[in-house]
């Protein structure tokens, strides 16, 4: 039960910059999930807080214990490997009560905490069992439960469900979510599944090559992204991006959204846009939509045609893809129907919630 | 029919394989309880006509030795192949473990340096370790043997272990230490149990090493004060006669043993004992 405080903490292999400057404070009970592609940094800054990672500059706090120099068993830590890692020689009873055997605790106490613990997690019926014999669910269960018998300051958790398959993920996503509000300590989650991310989190941190593009509750990163790659990165399609010229007709600027197509410009932005020639467009598939199924978007919408070059139906949806100025562009249909290809179709677009990033910082207007 | 057939070709095929692979040994086992004269024999008498333990009662008689004296020779062999192993495999454990897990400064060339070493063929070091051994005094002394094989163990011992060590994903030692302990704990409750097998297997080969070493411990050994098995067979060997029955008797002694260790110890090798912990 502690905050976790980071300064200036920086990671170097050599001259390679894993982690650059990170600032960054963990209020006590927070779920903060750090989230990224591969190798932008995640992975390296979790391990450093469990002190598996030597740093290579500034300071971590866990409480007011600055823990810079302590081994990971000072560290009142518990952390959940991608793999699990359980281990294999013993038992899922001894599994988790090996941390308490290590602290010296007497077997009573052992005995209660693996119960409270067995309990929690639905692994009553389990207890004697051996890693070998358990599945990829209830081993990641046995994870689990090894870090909450310690009652640690802080859970690291190190894309814990990536080797689960898609049900169970949702399943175990749930579970991480209800452990989070029974047992009310600090969750430092890293994942490079942006769902997971939104779902799960209070705060998300997105990092990119060592660096923390955005920082903000899911729904503050996904509704105002603060750069395209947060922007594509925040949200499933990912946003649609889309380069574009500005061009000016009657005092008026206009974005030319395809040959042909100019899209007028939101009239908050327009100050901001007068000096660009160009400028990055982002809209979200479910803020493009064909005006035959938009729901009073259409006061305020623009609208255009064009033709579909690929339908792909997903149920309660169908996704739409066409392609303005040569890039694909994804729409989302709701009440879908059939579509051919082909087929021309009125698009609608909100322009109150278009994105726009500058050209050349790709930073948003 | 095919079946049956293919199933009687197995089989034939299998016990050609295990004869061939085993003749000597039979052919040991048979001479070691026969007497001298029928081995001799010509034509060759390829059944015993008279069973005899002869050799075995004349070896280990205790009241003064009739022909050999094989129960201090099986001592000398016990005693400096288990030092030597344990010696050997605890170093090699843990070198193994230091190049599986640590990165440091010339880490490949020292590794490359070990592998050389085992490279050389001992017989080539007979001479210098004569003359150095006969300066430090080590010469007859189990001790001086024992050195000796420590030596020639720990590369291969080392080599062997770290491959297992390899093959135990770190996160085993990772996860133990974020559950409080220290590297050392670590080690010892989680990553040792886990490269039991790959421990076991390097122990065989060195117990198997020192017990059937012959040329270095022919140069450094001269009495029953140090004299292992595989030399003192040579006691049989006379000036006019060649005990052969006594050879063989002796080779018995040092087979049954070696055989018997190999069959406890084998039980361990199961591998995959990994399987479970980590996702495959």
């Amino acid at each position: 039960m502690a905050e976790v405080n980071l300064k200036n903490l920086t990671k170097k292999y050599g001259d390679v910059v894993a982690v650059q400057d990170m600032n960054l404070k963990i209020p006590h009970n927070e779920f903060l999930v750090l989230v990224g592609p591969s190798g932008c940094g995640k992975s390296t800054t979790l391990r450093m807080i469990a002190g598996l990672e030597e740093i290579s500059g500034g300071e971590i706090y866990i409480g007011d214990e600055l823990v810079n120099n302590k081994d990971p068993k000072d560290r009142n830590i518990s952390m959940v490997f991608q793999n699990y890692a359980l281990y294999p020689h013993m038992t899922v009873e001894q599994n988790l009560g090996f941390s308490l055997k290590i602290a010296k605790v007497n077997p009573v106490e052992i005995e209660e905490k693996v119960t409270e613990a067995v309990t929690i997690l639905g692994l009553e019926d389990l207890r004697k069992r051996k890693p070998s014999q358990l599945s990829g669910g209830q081993r990641q269960r046995v994870a689990m439960g090894r870090a909450i018998v310690r009652r640690p300051d802080a859970f690291l958790f190190d894309e814990p469900l990536s080797n689960l398959d898609a049900k169970l993920r949702t399943q175990m996503r749930t579970e991480i979510k209800k452990l989070h509000q029974k047992l009310k300590t600090t969750v430092i989650y890293v994942t490079h599944d942006q769902v997971e991310a939104m779902t799960l989190a209070d705060r998300i941190i997105i990092m990119r090559e060592g660096f923390i593009e955005q920082i903000g509750s899911p729904i503050e990163v996904f509704n105002k992204p603060v750069n395209v790659f947060v922007a594509t990165f925040i949200g499933s399609p990912p946003m649609n991006v889309i380069e574009c010229e500005v061009v000016s007709q009657n005092e008026n600027l206009f974005i030319k959204i395809d040959n042909d197509v100019l899209m007028p410009c939101p009239p908050t932005k327009q100050d901001k846009l007068k000096k660009s020639s160009k400028v990055f467009v982002g809209i979200r598939a479910e803020d493009i939509v064909p005006s035959e199924n938009s729901t009073g978007v259409e006061k305020k919408g623009w609208n255009f045609e064009k033709s579909i070059e690929l339908a792909e139906p997903l149920g309660t949806e169908t996704q739409l893809l066409f392609k303005l100025n040569d890039k694909e562009v994804i729409s989302r249909m709701y009440n879908p129907r059939v579509i051919e290809l082909g087929e021309k179709i009125k698009f609608e677009v909100d322009l109150e919630k278009i994105h726009l990033f500058d050209h050349e910082t790709e930073k948003a207007i | 029919m095919s079946k049956k057939i293919k199933k009687i070709l197995y089989w034939f095929l299998t016990f050609i394989v295990m004869f061939i692979t085993c003749l000597p040994g039979i052919w040991i086992f048979i001479s070691a309880f026969r007497p001298n004269a029928e081995i001799l024999s010509k034509p060759a008498n390829w059944w015993p006509d008279n069973w005899t333990i002869h050799e075995f009662t004349q070896m280990f008689s205790i009241k003064g030795y009739v022909s050999v004296p094989a129960f201090d020779y099986l001592m000398n062999s016990i005693i400096i192949s288990l030092t030597s192993t344990v010696i050997a495999i605890t170093i090699g454990m843990m070198g193994g473990y230091a190049f599986a897990r640590f990165n440091f400064k010339g880490k490949n060339t020292i590794f490359l340096g070990l592998m050389l070493a085992r490279a050389v063929p001992g017989i080539s070091l007979s001479l210098p370790l004569f003359i150095l051994w006969a300066k430090l005094g080590l010469i007859n002394t189990s001790i001086g043997v024992i050195i000796v094989y420590v030596a020639m163990n720990v590369p291969f011992t080392i080599w062997l272990t770290d491959g297992f060590f390899r093959q135990i994903p770190k996160e085993m030692s990772e996860v133990a230490r974020t559950d409080g302990c220290t590297r050392l704990q670590a080690f010892w409750n989680v990553e040792l149990p886990l490269a039991g097998p790959g421990i076991a297997a390097a122990g065989i080969f060195a117990f198997l090493l020192s017990w059937n070493e012959y040329a270095l411990a022919s140069v450094l050994t001269r009495t029953i004060a140090s004299k292992t098995l595989p030399i003192g067979m040579m006691d049989y060997l006379s000036e006019f006669t060649i005990n052969w029955a006594g050879m063989c008797a002796i080779a018995v002694v040092m087979i049954v043993p070696a055989v018997i260790l190999t069959f406890i110890v084998q039980k361990h090798l199961v591998s995959g004992l990994t399987f479970g912990g980590v996702k495959g």
